[in-house]
Order: structure tokens, then sequence, then C-alpha cells
């Protein structure tokens, strides 16, 4: 999997390409825990090239959102592919945690 | 195309064989004219079953090999998995209170086994000869594009 990372004023946005899953799961957990720690309060994951998630993945993006809500910040979700949000909506996660159509709504949100 | 063909493999109880469960998986639905969103939803699950038993299965540790048989029919595809781990039974884990089903853990690991209830149609476990025999069914649907139209 791919992770790229880019300032958006006082967020910040991060592109997912490949395969979320145990394997990879961790090095993303990695990067977002750091973010935050360093004081990122606002984060968009942008899911557009994400083609695989599994519940590894899923526990990252939730476990980013719990510690976000602790530091009065948000996380955003975009641009899922079909697949992706069928996976979302069976875990029940689509009512927990905002999902976007497109990268632009979600930079607005913020 | 009609859906028939049969694959057999084995992964080692190793993360990085998640890799190699998806390469099993395409080379299959390549073979059988699988749609590639039925291979996607078998691919999550088996990843999770595969992942929960490498969690849970093998407290003692050492190499052990986790089997996996598919076989494709005109509609039906039925997959059985097979590991020499500590009992468990993930259909009737739902009732159950130790990890991975236990209330704390339905979060985490227990999330993996509701995904796989969710996309399997059918599921049903025994214990036979000191391994875990899970026998998973899912139908597959005729109108969605095979994985090889799909691209």
């Amino acid at each position: 999997m791919e992770i790229t990372e880019e300032p958006r004023g006082n967020a910040k946005l991060f592109r997912l390409q490949g395969r979320l899953d145990s394997n990879t799961s961790p090095a993303l957990e990695e990067r977002l825990v750091q973010a935050v720690t360093n004081g990122t309060r606002s984060v968009v994951i942008d899911f557009k090239h994400l083609d695989y998630i599994s519940s590894a993945g899923l526990r990252v993006i939730l476990k980013t959102a719990k510690a976000l809500k602790r530091e009065n910040g948000k996380l955003l979700l975009c641009c899922m592919q079909d697949y992706v949000k069928e996976v979302f909506e069976i875990a029940g996660f689509d009512s927990l945690l905002p999902i976007l159509a497109s990268r632009e709504e979600a930079l607005r949100q913020l | 195309m009609k859906a028939v063909g049969r694959h057999f493999f084995e992964l080692k109880n190793d993360i990085r064989e998640l890799a190699a469960l998806s390469r099993h998986l395409e080379t299959l639905a390549d073979r059988a004219g699988i749609p590639g969103r039925t291979m996607l939803e078998v691919n999550l699950a088996l990843d999770e079953l595969f992942t929960n038993i490498l969690s849970y299965g093998f407290p003692q540790g050492g190499e052990h090999r986790i089997r996996f048989l598919l076989d494709a029919g005109p509609e039906m595809l039925t997959i059985v998995v097979e590991d020499d781990g500590v009992p468990f039974d993930p259909v009737s884990c739902a009732a159950a209170t130790t990890p991975p089903c236990g209330l704390e853990e339905r979060r985490v690991g227990g999330l993996g086994l509701h995904l796989v209830r969710k996309l399997v149609d059918d599921m049903s476990y025994r214990r036979t000869a000191g391994r875990n025999v899970l026998t998973l069914r899912k139908r597959i649907d005729p109108q969605e594009p095979t994985a090889r139209e799909a691209g």
C-alpha cells in the first residue's frame, strides 16, 4: 500500500492506494498517530485509489477518529470505491464516521 | 461463462501470506469466471478468518499450515478452511464471551467475524481429528461482471 500525506492549511490530507489489511495497516496507523501527536487536529483520508479494506484497516480508522475526537478534532473520509464503502456499511461504520463523495466536499467541511 | 473450478492451497501461519491468499483467489476467479465483486467479498471473509486463526489459534507458536479448498459450481462457491490450532467455532462465537468474540473484543477482533457472517451465505463448523474445519458457502451472482471482464 502507498500512503501520501500533504498539509492543507492546519489539516492533513492522506491518500491511500492499494490494499489496507493486517499487513499494511500498522504503517498507516503509525503515520496517523504521528500526525495527531504532532498536533494535527483535522484529517481527511482520500480512499479513491484504495481497492481493499479489512477489519484491521477499519480499526485504524476508528482509533484515529476516537483520538481526534478526544482532542476536539475531526476525521473526514472521502471518495470510496463501491466495494470499500460496502465494507464500511456492513461494519456499521458509515453511521459513526462522515463519508463524503468528493475530496472538495471533505475539505470544505474542515 | 459457467463458473466451474476447484482450487486447493495452503498458507503458512505468517501474516505476509495474505498477499498469497489474494493471488490464489485471483487465479481461481480467472479460471472459473467468478465475478470480481464476489471474489473481493470472498477475499475479505478468508482474510478475516486467516487473520483470526493467526491471532488466536497457535498460542504455542511453531509453524503451521492453514488449508483452503475452494469449489466453484455454476451458482455456488463452497470453501473449506482447515487449521490445527486450538478449537475455535466462529459460528457460535456470537454467544461466547472469550476472545476473539467477548464484549470488549467485539469492536476489535469480533468485527472481523461480523464481516465474515455478513459476506457469506452459509457457515458451518466441525472439529475433526484435532482440526478446525469451517465450511462456507457463497452464492455466485451471474449478473456481476467476471474478474476478467471487469479487467
